[in-house]
């Protein structure tokens, strides 16, 4: 019949022009399923240091911050100091930040890292980018319906929608309903 | 150099949300002109409880996870506020970090239980990958917070 040489040309193409963008989505995805586990955007690299002698002087004055980076083996550029309590130093780098313990001499240094394209996906999967984006991933998200709908009637017979498609299609859909009936 | 040039040019696609100033725009456009000082608001903080303010300092923490909130330095050593969006609004990034800042909102006053104060530590705990130490809630608290509409986060390197 012509209308499912229509449907398969327009589920084949569909499926050319979203593989890109699923393959994104599926990468994001997973990692954004397990925020809980690990920071799907940055990784973070903790080091611990001393120093044997604190600086004399205002701990957030730029000599001492350079003194104290220097005697890290960091560059002297930074970005802005903090002191959360009396006994602490925080020293915030481009790459990251260095905790100073002004009565101890013991530094945490924390370096932050971005992780290349996962981040970029993230930006795009979870629409942080909103604008002209928001309008693209509905986009998507139609070209994803009409993909599931016209993969549904590629097949005739036993392996189509009147066979086995049947069945796997039903088990696709009471996956979802499963999981709430439990969760709910 | 192809992984870092693909790289370069998906940041410059998904980037558009630079403010003419410079720096990154969070939320809504920032509607007042005039700061007000952290440590102000902190003297006194019953007192600004449902004013949108304006509010400047650097970044001193974001929220790891989600970045969800994150804690602007005051004027005054030893004390910060703590800015809260709500999940996916605006996502601050960790590389916000030591960057100035100028968030509008909305003082809030948080009262809780116990059990709710218990909650908020352990999640906080987790949030920084500290032990949680359940002893640092001695029982009912009120926090006070900004409830982040707007911000502007400059020159993030």
């Amino acid at each position: 019949m012509k209308w499912r040489k229509w449907n398969n040309i327009i589920h084949r193409d569909l499926g050319y022009l979203c593989a890109g963008l699923t393959i994104v989505y599926v990468v994001s995805g997973i990692a954004v399923n397990h925020v809980r586990d690990w920071n799907p955007n940055f990784k973070i690299e903790n080091a611990n240091a001393r120093i044997e002698t604190v600086p004399v002087g205002d701990p957030r004055s730029p000599t001492v911050i350079r003194e104290i980076l220097s005697r890290l083996g960091a560059s002297g550029e930074y970005r802005d100091s903090f002191r959360p309590d009396s006994s602490t130093l925080q020293i915030f780098t481009e790459d990251g930040l260095v905790s100073v313990d002004l009565i101890t001499g013991n530094v945490l240094l924390e370096r932050v890292k971005s992780r290349t394209l996962l981040r970029e996906a993230n930006f795009l999967h979870l629409n942080h980018a909103k604008k002209l984006w928001t309008y693209m991933a509905d986009l998507y998200a139609i070209a994803l319906g009409l993909l599931a709908i016209t993969g549904l009637f590629v097949l005739k017979g036993k392996k189509g929608i009147t066979g086995r498609g049947a069945w796997l299609t039903g088990m696709g859909v009471l996956i979802p309903v499963v999981f709430l009936w439990l969760y709910l | 150099m192809r992984l870092s040039a693909l790289c370069g040019l998906v940041a410059a696609a998904v980037g558009c949300s630079s403010s003419e100033s410079g720096g990154a725009k969070y939320g809504e456009e920032l509607t007042l002109s005039e700061t007000t000082r952290i440590s102000q608001v902190l003297n006194d903080p019953e007192s600004y409880v449902g004013q949108r303010l304006l509010v400047e300092g650097t970044v001193v923490n974001v929220c790891e996870m989600r970045g969800c909130w994150l804690e602007l330095a005051s004027d005054r050593d030893f004390e910060k506020l703590r800015i809260k969006v709500d999940d996916g609004v605006m996502v601050f990034p960790m590389s916000a970090r030591g960057q100035k800042a100028r968030v509008e909102g909305v003082f809030e006053k948080l009262t809780l239980t116990e059990e709710e104060a218990l909650e908020q530590a352990r999640h906080q705990a987790e949030e920084h990958g500290t032990e949680f130490d359940p002893s640092v809630v001695s029982g009912p608290a009120t926090i006070y917070q900004l409830k982040g509409i707007g911000a502007l986060i400059e020159d993030q390197g």
